[in-house]
């Protein structure tokens, strides 16, 4: 029988919300009790991690995510099922460890480093280390209250990968510090990934999925839809992003020009990922809800940080023609994802009059693109870069193949 | 390590505690030190300040109260209250808040959640030791003989942190579902010392005295003073419900934390 790290058995978590504060008072008197909402924020979930195996956990906020990592590192208590964990493990849960905000780094480094399962000398021992790790010099001896809130994180994450542990949680911590930090979090999770350790990761940033996960779990509304291949479980995130933003935000703009239906084809299907050199057709549908004289357009794709990374507008000042208020028209855009080190994109439009002065119709939830990186490339930009030396290419990468949204083996949605 | 929804049974429960005592320690040790470490006199706070509140009583009420002639020593009697009382009402309302007061460490990291009730019971036994030293200093100043009865403040005091520890237990696990309890506590407390016999034996209040016997700590404080001032009344049934409360709070707190610990955090 094989002895798993990690076992999740059938678990369920209910929450009760209830409005108000007083709570307890009302719903013990005989009349008038509040209405309690009961949310299920894991439903059912089965999975099993080996020992030395990185699981990357994927989906949108309130997916379950974090609640089922909270019932993992033994925080909260499961409302059904069971959990087995294997060793020692160290939970690095969301902005903020453990710490004691009134303790100094140093005291805090002590009281954490225990309640994660080391004696008082294996903490001292590992002392040094830790600190150097955190990059937090002189001010290990300030109460940790007027830390910057990456020197709190960095501590933390510092103090999580010293102790050793069998089994390593991250919910949303490699995304802390700046460039040069997140750098030495990967090699030192590459490290501990070589040593055997098992790590457990919850991340929002495709980069850090791909670069560190072989396999990976995909949590839509606290259901597990997917296990497995790292790459599918992207594309078939990217699926239900696009469906979930669909149900979520469809029409509610609450401008003239709302956003009636949009589609994203490639080759003439639709799918939520493309790569560099496909032909990618985004289609939106906009009803008109005022007459509208010569509409123009901006398209514009951000990338995972909010940052653009691509915009055209239209032929700005031009009178083509005319829309009456009840109106539809079709705003297609064709275009190549020519983004080098590949990622999430949003694809964006806004609908602006005549002049583009005024924005008369937005899609703040538009579609998302998965794109695949092209191998050996970072950036937003692909200038089709080739590398010689001494007249030998040397940047001829063999080719990623991109597993397709429509051929992950996921569920449909029930509408 | 293994979850159920199933609370754990009681002694693997119990033996898990244990486990974390270093933990639990260095906790008591820190939450000691910060407490104090801005002040410039430092610890000496932990023994000025009941000291201070027990000598106002003392200076008052043997004026108000016309004590003088009772059979023992009534600035003993005061300050022997006083300084017991100081313990458990420090301890007794930091401990009620401190699950909800010490979210940050619970949210990220497992450790059983009642460490956090036992840091402050502890915490505060440093006052509480070296108050008594300074009882049994200032006796020869009041006219009270040292007499055997003294050992009896070793139980009491034994006495004081277990009842201090069980009414942490009990209302810091209500403090997470019902946040009003935080006040409720500091009302509580406030009211129960007056009707407590600490500052006046429960004989000068005449009709009423004998209901302070109905007082959980009145048995405790009794106890405290009987062992530095002597004897001043009866006190058979104030030991016997201080006793009874005291167990009943015990077993309630323990049965409600082994239950609920792992859900807390569900609502902080």
């Amino acid at each position: 029988m094989t002895e798993y790290a990690v076992e999740v058995n059938h678990v369920s978590k209910r929450y009760m919300q209830l409005q108000d504060t007083a709570m307890l008072l009302k719903s013990i008197m005989p009349f008038n009790r509040p209405k309690r909402d009961i949310f299920m924020a894991v439903k059912d979930v089965n999975f099993t991690v080996e020992p030395g195996e990185t699981v990357g956990i994927l989906g949108r906020n309130g997916a379950g995510k974090s609640t089922l990592m909270r019932m993992v590192a033994g925080v909260s208590a499961p409302t059904e099922g069971m959990i087995r964990v294997r060793g020692r493990i160290a939970p690095l849960l969301s902005v903020g460890v453990g710490f004691h905000r009134e303790m100094s780094g140093r005291e805090n480094i002590y009281v954490n480093g225990m309640l994660l399962g080391l004696s008082q000398e294996e903490v001292a021992e590992r002392f040094d280390a830790i600190v150097d790790f955190s990059e937090v010099g002189d001010f290990i001896e300030t109460p940790v209250k007027f830390y910057s809130t990456g020197m709190f994180m960095r501590l933390g994450f510092a103090v999580a990968v010293h102790v050793s542990p069998q089994i390593l949680l991250l919910d949303e911590v490699l995304a802390v510090g700046d460039v040069a930090f997140q750098l030495k979090c990967f090699d030192r999770m590459r490290e501990l990934q070589n040593r055997g350790t098992t790590v457990v990761m919850v991340s929002h940033s495709m980069h850090a999925i791909r670069l560190l996960c072989p396999r990976v779990l995909l949590f839509r509304k606290g259901v597990l839809e997917f296990d497995g291949d790292a790459e599918a479980a992207i594309s078939a995130h990217h699926h239900f992003l696009n469906l979930d933003s669909a149900e979520d935000h469809f029409g509610h703009t609450g401008m003239p020009a709302i956003v009636a239906g949009r589609t994203v084809q490639r080759n003439g299907v639709d799918t939520s990922a493309a790569e560099h050199d496909d032909e990618v057709e985004v289609t939106w549908t906009i009803r008109f809800d005022i007459p509208v004289q010569s509409p123009q357009a901006v398209f514009r794709v951000l990338a995972e940080d909010g940052t653009l990374a691509y915009s055209m507008h239209t032929r700005f000042g031009t009178e083509w023609r005319d829309f009456a208020a009840g109106d539809t028209a079709e705003f297609r855009v064709k275009f190549q994802p020519r983004f080098g080190g590949g990622g999430t994109f949003r694809l964006l439009l806004d609908v602006t009059d005549t002049k583009g002065h005024v924005v008369i119709g937005t899609d703040t939830h538009g579609p998302n693109l998965y794109v695949p990186p092209r191998m050996g490339t970072a950036g937003l930009g692909d200038a089709l870069a080739e590398v010689f030396i001494a007249d030998r290419i040397m940047s001829d990468h063999p080719e990623l193949t991109m597993i397709d949204a429509r051929t992950a083996p996921v569920s449909e949605p029930q509408t | 390590m293994e979850l159920h929804p199933e609370p754990t049974r009681l002694q693997p429960w119990l033996r898990e505690i244990w486990g974390y005592r270093d933990v639990i320690s260095i906790l008591v040790r820190k939450d000691f030190q910060t407490r104090y470490k801005r002040a410039s006199l430092g610890i000496l706070w932990a023994v000025f300040l009941p000291l201070i509140q027990a000598l106002v009583f003392v200076a008052i009420f043997s004026r108000v109260g016309h004590f003088q002639h009772l059979k023992y020593s009534y600035p003993i009697y005061v300050l022997s209250g006083t300084l017991a009382w100081s313990y458990y009402s420090t301890a007794a309302s930091v401990s009620s808040t401190a699950i909800v007061d010490g979210a940050t460490l619970t949210d990220k990291v497992w450790f059983p959640r009642c460490s956090l009730v036992i840091v402050p019971v502890f915490s505060n036994l440093f006052g509480l030791f070296t108050s008594m030293v300074l009882l049994l200093a200032a006796m020869p100043l009041f006219h009270a003989h040292y007499t055997l009865r003294l050992f009896l403040l070793i139980p009491a005091m034994v006495w004081c942190i277990l009842f201090a520890f069980g009414f942490g237990l009990c209302t810091s696990a209500l403090h997470v579902y019902f946040r009003d309890v935080r006040f409720i506590v500091q009302a509580a407390v406030l009211i129960w010392f007056y009707v407590t016999p600490i500052v006046y034996p429960a004989s000068a209040l005449k009709s009423i005295g004998p209901y302070f016997a109905y007082n959980p700590m009145t048995g405790i404080i009794n106890l405290f003073q009987y062992a530095a001032a002597g004897r001043f009344g009866p006190m058979g049934k104030g030991f016997l419900v201080s006793a009874v409360a005291t167990v009943l709070l015990l077993v309630i707190g323990l049965h409600a934390h082994r239950r609920r610990d792992r859900l807390f955090v569900d609502l902080l």
